[in-house]
């Protein structure tokens, strides 16, 4: 039996349960304990024997899924569904809103004044939706108008640019053919020259 | 580990919102460790995978119970250890925790039969609680705060029984170890 008086460390240390702080001294003293040390070295070996004894793999896999017994009744999945899910929770309280709505206005107690408020509607001036329809058709009148000319300035504009666009293609394609020409022409004199000299030069 | 327990913790809020699935997924990574350390508790394969099936449904059933979802191991050891007890006290009132007998336990498949033979003796050896401090201890990895919570008993009683046990596997094994370092 081990006498040391740090032997209860030992025992927590080696199985890594020893504190940070005290670990290095520990490892010290046992450095200079022949007693602490050989007793460290039996607690490994008992350790490693027992952990040669192996895991066995579990003979079958735990049936969760297939067993109803597991599975919540269908009220209390319908519930966490529900509760689970911020769209369905939404659309409940909008329905409760609206019911909410529809009873506030069937139970609303009637307002005395609504006669008078009627009347005043209907007491509206027989000529003013003829002064409204002539004021909508006078501004569609002029909506129309100004639409319009909006076009036909956009159309000139569009017209113009492309008849400048045209004739600047035109003025480069007759500078290119008149090049070409010139070029020609060169070629032209250069071979005739040639031709005459070898008349000359031949016997 | 820490990452692992992070996804647990993920997982056991899933639980909590009825994701069914995402138990399953829990009790596929830790049923082979409780089936392991309930098969070193009652020594039966049958025994230990009844007990497993009945301690993932306990646990599934009470996880909103679960104060700290990052101890979800040690909560669940504690499942299944009162579900062995509660086996123990059924099977056998009047020796009730007592385990199970050396001659019931097999030797482990593809290990050295007469290794495996001692150190299933020399565990057989050992009283219950005893032994329960080794397996959650050496096998299962379990710090003493852990083990506490499992067990339901101090960090100075854990120590004791482990040590304990400790000192009488070392004699028990003190042959094989001498062999092996010769």
């Amino acid at each position: 039996m081990n006498t040391c008086h740090r032997f209860d460390e030992l025992r927590d240390y080696a199985f890594d349960e020893l504190a940070p702080e005290s670990r290095h001294s520990l490892e010290q003293h046992i450095a200079g304990c022949p007693d602490c040390a050989a007793e460290l070295d039996r607690m490994r070996l008992t350790t490693a024997a027992l952990r040669l004894l192996p895991d066995r793999e579990i003979p079958q896999r735990i049936a969760f899924v297939s067993d109803k017994i597991f599975e919540p009744s269908p009220v209390r999945r319908w519930l966490e569904s529900f509760w689970n899910s911020g769209a369905r929770l939404g659309f409940a309280s909008a329905c409760v809103l609206a019911a909410a709505l529809i009873v506030s206005a069937y139970h609303r107690p009637a307002v005395n004044n609504a006669a008078p408020a009627i009347a005043q509607t209907t007491a509206v001036p027989a000529d003013l939706s003829n002064q409204i329809d002539a004021a909508v058709a006078k501004a569609a009148t002029q909506i129309r108008e100004e639409v319009r000319e909006e076009d036909a300035r956009t159309l000139k504009a569009a017209l113009d640019d492309s008849e400048r666009k045209h004739d600047q293609e035109r003025r480069a394609l007759m500078v290119a053919m008149g090049e070409n020409l010139d070029f020609m022409q060169k070629r032209l004199s250069t071979m005739t020259v040639l031709a005459s000299n070898d008349v000359g030069v031949r016997p | 580990m820490i990452f692992r327990a992070v996804e647990d913790t993920d997982l056991i809020s899933r639980v909590r919102r009825g994701d069914l699935e995402a138990f399953n997924l829990l009790v596929s990574r830790w049923e082979k460790r409780v089936f392991n350390y309930l098969l070193r508790l009652t020594g039966s394969p049958d025994d230990a995978l009844d007990l497993s099936q009945d301690s993932f449904l306990k646990a599934y059933q009470s996880i909103r119970k679960l104060d700290d979802p990052a101890r979800f191991g040690p909560w669940l050891y504690r499942i299944a250890h009162n579900e062995a007890y509660s086996h123990f006290r059924k099977r056998r009132p009047e020796t009730a925790a007592e385990g199970v007998d050396a001659a019931e336990r097999e030797a482990a498949p593809g290990f050295p039969m007469d290794l495996s033979l001692a150190v299933t003796a020399a565990l057989d050896r050992l009283n219950p609680e005893q032994r329960e401090a080794v397996v959650l201890k050496v096998y299962q990895g379990f710090k003493f705060d852990e083990m506490a919570e499992v067990l339901g008993c101090p960090v100075s009683t854990v120590k004791s029984r482990l040590y304990t046990a400790l000192d009488l596997l070392k004699a028990e094994l003190a042959p094989i170890n001498t062999r092996g370092t010769r």
